[in-house]
């Protein structure tokens, strides 16, 4: 293979849904079934392999920089199956030599032979659901570990040479006082993650907690508001620098892959209810596991939504997108992108900056600060709203 | 032209929801006027409105052919009217265009207050009330109390009332029976000078409008110059004929006794004012007939396109409204908070609601509309007198030698155990009580003198809920009487929004100023800032809230799956922002200016 394959290529990431859990958690509203079973386990490791084989020579100017296993829980799905597909995927694009290849675990599913296995098949970064410290708390939202499984999965994890962790943390549980929440905080430091995702509870409809949310305690938004704004500061003294709303890394250890989603750049998704961004088109994969296999199998459609994203759309999603990193929007690129004027956007994002919610760069950019994250929705409806209206 | 003695002209009048319409259905149907099939077609045609809030909003008249028990067939005239007192004139016309008046009464509420301001004005008109007892077949039914109290209380004889059930059809046929027996054939000479009075209009885009009339004296045909009276409109006549539930049934000609209808080419319908008196050019009436009487509007609001861009829409909208109702009025108004819009005046609250429910519904338009207020009148100390009936305009509290406030008197008959409630309902909306009469032993009615704006909110749901729906209610203009006044200011952010500034009574000021603080704290949404919610009098701040700055609006999670899904919901909460309006810094949503119209609510 010659060395410098891919030179003009164009970056591509690659997302595999990884539709089983053990169990479901309460507040989760992503597609996942809690089947083991072998004809359901294979049935849809040989769909995502075909599919991604059909997909291979539609993609010849790309090249793979960043693989993602998400799901559902990739580390109960197990290793041969991830490790079948990583290999198809190889097989069927161009993949970078130091692509970023996440999988997703929890706690309770990370065996020493499946890191092993991960490892050796090039997996380089592990994404762990710890969410948090206190057990009755996780009990309660119906996570299928405790907090002492998570901390020695960190250890197993280090064990096999995984440099890149990150773990996810949830705020505003069921429960959770601002105090815990800071606990959590300080005893995950300790583990001494590359990458750590503090995500607020959102309270979806349709997922179990919907029907019980007026009942089981959770913190108001102003108790939220806390907790995110003492996260951004306890973990900034420890040295992880906030780079998206609910991310923070040390050492420039961001989640390549997840920037693409931020920035704007192609990916491609198999795998039910997975989502692509490419050639100018979003699409959606069905979200109904047998379909996906049959579809997969029989050649038939399996989209469920396919959107062509035409400039103005972008523009909107620039904004949208973008101002979730601290990279933020920059007024040159907009302007030479979209054609359209970034002035009376800049107007608006002033009197942003006069109320301590946005921050503006020397060289030009505009990003939100941690006051701004945290009312983001409304800065961005606002920003739809002017750019609608020029 | 029928024979005198083979016509008869009556109206069917009755309290709210005791079956006036439904009556009215099933009359036309016995008369084979219309068969079952078209009953439901006629049902759809009509107003919804009318339909689903079980009132008559444009008087409706109709032509029945009905062949008697004596082998006759008699021609009946129905003039239905409308049943609200905001539209009493309106009734006191219709009415006056009949001989006879079917009294509807509920077998088992018996007689109301509306009732009782009914029958007043049919026997202030000279009309034959011929009671009919309904819903018969109710268990709750008590028809013999309900004739006793009839009697008792309105003096009419009402021993031999028919007892029906119009929903059921039962004993439809004697009612018609009673009509021919003991409503009076109406008397006039064809050949006098015309005299006819004009009880409705409604325009037609093909037409012009379409004028109902009862011919009082003469005649009327194609060809004639006719004369309105009261306005000095003069037209030539196009066509004239009858009314059937069908459609309109051109004639020769209308003569004296006769109900019908005159087109002439006419443009607007105010050239054609109900109570008016139509004469012929030639050979003219020496007088009109009495009780016409320019109407008045009561009520005043300020209505606005919810989105600035419709105001052309909302202006068509309105035009063509006023084609076919000449009492409600309107004129461009401009508002620093809201834009363009129109102060518009009504006869009354329901009046109100029926126009802003039209525009809403059959004109597609999102409207917001300012608190009602009343016309007040207020001498400056230049000695003028102004009637201001928009707040804008109500001049500063320096200038004002004189305020004044319209008083009604007002009439509240409930069982006597609610007295006590609605004595302290009334006294709570300054009611000067004058006195109180026992209807029988157990029925009260108080009468009571109040100003006007105290009764254009929300008195009659409240007095319905203090009274557990059996209290009642009947207002008259008396005139206007010296009041302390002040215009209060709604302050956000320290800025005046003066689409929510009004004029009320200066002892009311504290508790209103707080409770509609109170309010737009609750409906304005959060913002990136601290917003102060003021209420101040010329300056002076009397109360405040404060909406808190946003805190969390946030969506912690958007991955590429999550992209399209998040993206409709910013651009839900987008479009959510377009329908606000921008006082400043501070967008309002239209349900925050509902919010403060519905304010007496709790």
């Amino acid at each position: 293979m010659p060395l410098f394959t891919g030179k003009n290529k164009t970056p591509l990431g690659i997302y595999i849904h990884v539709p089983f859990c053990r169990s479901k958690c309460q507040y989760c509203d992503f597609y996942s079934v809690t089947t083991k079973e072998d004809k359901w386990i294979f049935g849809y490791q040989e769909a995502v392999c075909q599919h991604i084989r059909e997909a291979g020579p539609l993609a010849p100017d790309y090249i793979v920089d960043t693989i993602y296993f998400g799901g559902g829980t990739p580390s109960f799905f197990g290793a041969d199956g991830m490790a079948a597909i990583l290999a198809a995927i190889r097989k069927s694009f161009t993949v970078s030599n130091n692509a970023e290849i996440t999988f997703e675990a929890n706690p309770d599913s990370v065996s020493d032979r499946l890191l092993r296995r991960l490892h050796s098949e090039g997996f380089n970064r592990v994404s762990l659901g710890i969410q948090c410290d206190d057990n009755d708390i996780l009990k309660r939202i119906g996570r299928p570990h405790s907090y002492e499984q998570a901390v020695a999965a960190v250890r197993r994890i280090r064990k096999f040479r995984f440099k890149n962790l990150s773990v996810d943390l949830m705020y505003g549980l069921p429960g959770q006082t601002l105090e815990a929440w800071e606990r959590t905080l300080k005893n995950v430091l300790k583990l001494q993650p590359e990458h750590i995702s503090c995500y607020g509870l959102q309270v979806e409809e349709g997922t179990p907690l919907y029907e019980y949310k007026d009942y089981c305690n959770l913190a108001d938004d102003d108790t939220q508001a806390e907790m995110y704004l003492s996260a951004v500061e306890i973990l900034r003294q420890h040295g992880y620098r906030q780079y998206e709303i609910s991310n923070f890394c040390r050492k420039g250890n961001v989640s390549r892959h997840n920037l693409k989603y931020w920035n704007g750049e192609p990916y491609l998704g198999f795998g039910p209810n997975a989502s692509s961004d490419f050639g100018g088109s979003r699409f959606t994969i069905v979200r109904d596991l047998p379909a996906y296999i049959e579809g997969i199998r029989t050649g038939g459609q399996v989209l469920t939504e396919v959107q062509e994203i035409g400039s103005r759309d972008r523009a909107g999603e620039y904004l949208m997108m973008k101002l979730r990193t601290v990279g933020g929007i920059d007024p040159k690129v907009y302007e030479k992108r979209f054609l359209l004027p970034f002035a009376p956007l800049e107007k608006y994002l002033y009197e942003c900056k006069d109320r301590n919610l946005a921050s503006k760069t020397f060289d030009g950019r505009w990003h939100l600060t941690p006051n701004g994250f945290l009312v983001s929705n409304s800065i961005i409806s606002d920003l739809l709203l002017i750019q609608e209206q020029q | 032209m029928t024979d005198l003695s083979k016509i008869r002209n009556f109206s069917i009048i009755a309290h709210i929801d005791h079956g006036k319409s439904t009556l009215a259905d099933r009359l036309l149907e016995e008369c084979a006027a219309i068969d079952k099939r078209e009953m439901e077609e006629q049902i759809l045609d009509s107003m919804d409105l009318e339909r689903e809030r079980g009132i008559t909003i444009k008087a409706t008249a109709a032509t029945l052919n009905y062949k008697a028990d004596d082998g006759e067939t008699y021609a009946l005239n129905l003039i239905d009217t409308p049943g609200h007192v905001d539209f009493n004139y309106e009734v006191s016309r219709s009415l006056a265009a009949c001989e006879g008046a079917i009294l509807v009464v509920d077998a088992s509420q018996g007689v109301e207050a509306q009732t009782l301001a009914n029958t007043f004005l049919a026997t202030d008109a000279g009309l034959e009330v011929l009671p009919v007892i309904n819903k018969i077949d109710l268990p709750s039914a008590r028809p013999q109390e309900v004739k006793q109290e009839i009697e008792d209380i309105i003096c009419v004889p009402a021993e031999d009332a028919p007892e029906i059930s119009a929903k059921n059809g039962i004993n439809i046929h004697s009612v018609l029976e009673m009509i021919v027996k003991d409503v009076p054939a109406p008397k006039g000479d064809r050949n006098a000078p015309l005299q006819a009075l004009i009880f409705d209009s409604q325009y037609d885009s093909y037409r012009g409008v379409i004028v109902y009339t009862r011919i009082k004296e003469g005649s009327v045909c194609a060809g004639m110059d006719i004369k309105m009276m009261a306005t000095g409109a003069v037209y030539k006549v196009v066509e004239v004929g009858t009314m059937s539930p069908k459609g309109l049934i051109p004639r020769d000609a209308l003569g004296a006794g006769e109900v019908g209808y005159i087109t002439a080419s006419i443009k607007t319908v105010s050239d054609t004012q109900v109570g008016d008196t139509i004469t012929t050019v030639d050979n003219p009436a020496a007088t009109p007939l009495p009780g016409y009487r320019q109407v008045q509007p009561m009520v005043f609001s300020g209505v606005y396109p919810a989105d600035g861009a419709k105001y052309q829409d909302l202006r068509e909208a309105l035009e063509k409204l006023k084609l076919n109702d000449a009492s409600f009025v309107y004129e461009l108004e401009n508002s620093i908070a809201l834009g363009f819009g129109f102060r518009c005046g009504f006869l009354g609250l329901l009046h109100m609601e029926i126009i802003q429910e039209r525009l809403e519904r059959e004109y597609n338009l999102d409207l917001i509309t300012t608190a009602p207020n009343v016309s007040y009148r207020v001498t400056t100390n230049d000695g003028v007198v102004h009637m201001v009936d928009n707040p804008l305009d109500y001049p500063d509290p320096m200038d004002i030698q004189l305020a004044e406030e319209p008083f009604v008197k007002v009439n509240l008959m409930a069982p006597q155990e609610y007295v006590g409630n609605i004595m302290d309902l009334a006294t709570s909306r300054r009611g000067e009580f004058k006195d109180m009469v026992y209807l029988d032993a157990n029925r009260v009615e108080l009468h009571y003198e109040m100003p006007l704006n105290e009764i254009i909110y929300d008195f009659f749901d409240a007095l319905k809920s203090r009274t557990r729906g059996y209290g009642s209610l009947d207002y008259e203009l008396i005139g206007y009487r010296p009041s302390r006044l002040v215009k209060l200011d709604i302050l956000l952010n320290g800025d005046i929004v003066d689409a929510l500034s009004f004029i009320l009574f200066a002892d009311n000021a504290y508790p209103r100023a707080r409770k509609i603080c109170e309010r737009l704290k609750d409906n304005i949404p959060r913002a990136q800032f601290e917003i102060p919610v003021q209420a101040a009098i010329g300056g002076k701040i009397i109360a405040r809230e404060t909406i808190k700055a946003l805190r969390k609006d946030v969506l912690a999670k958007c991955y590429g799956g999550d992209i399209t899904r998040k993206k409709k919901l910013l651009e839900k909460q987008k479009e959510g922002k377009k329908r606000m309006r921008t006082f400043g810094t501070v967008s309002v949503p239209s349900e925050a200016f509902m919010a403060v119209l519905k304010l007496d609510e709790d």
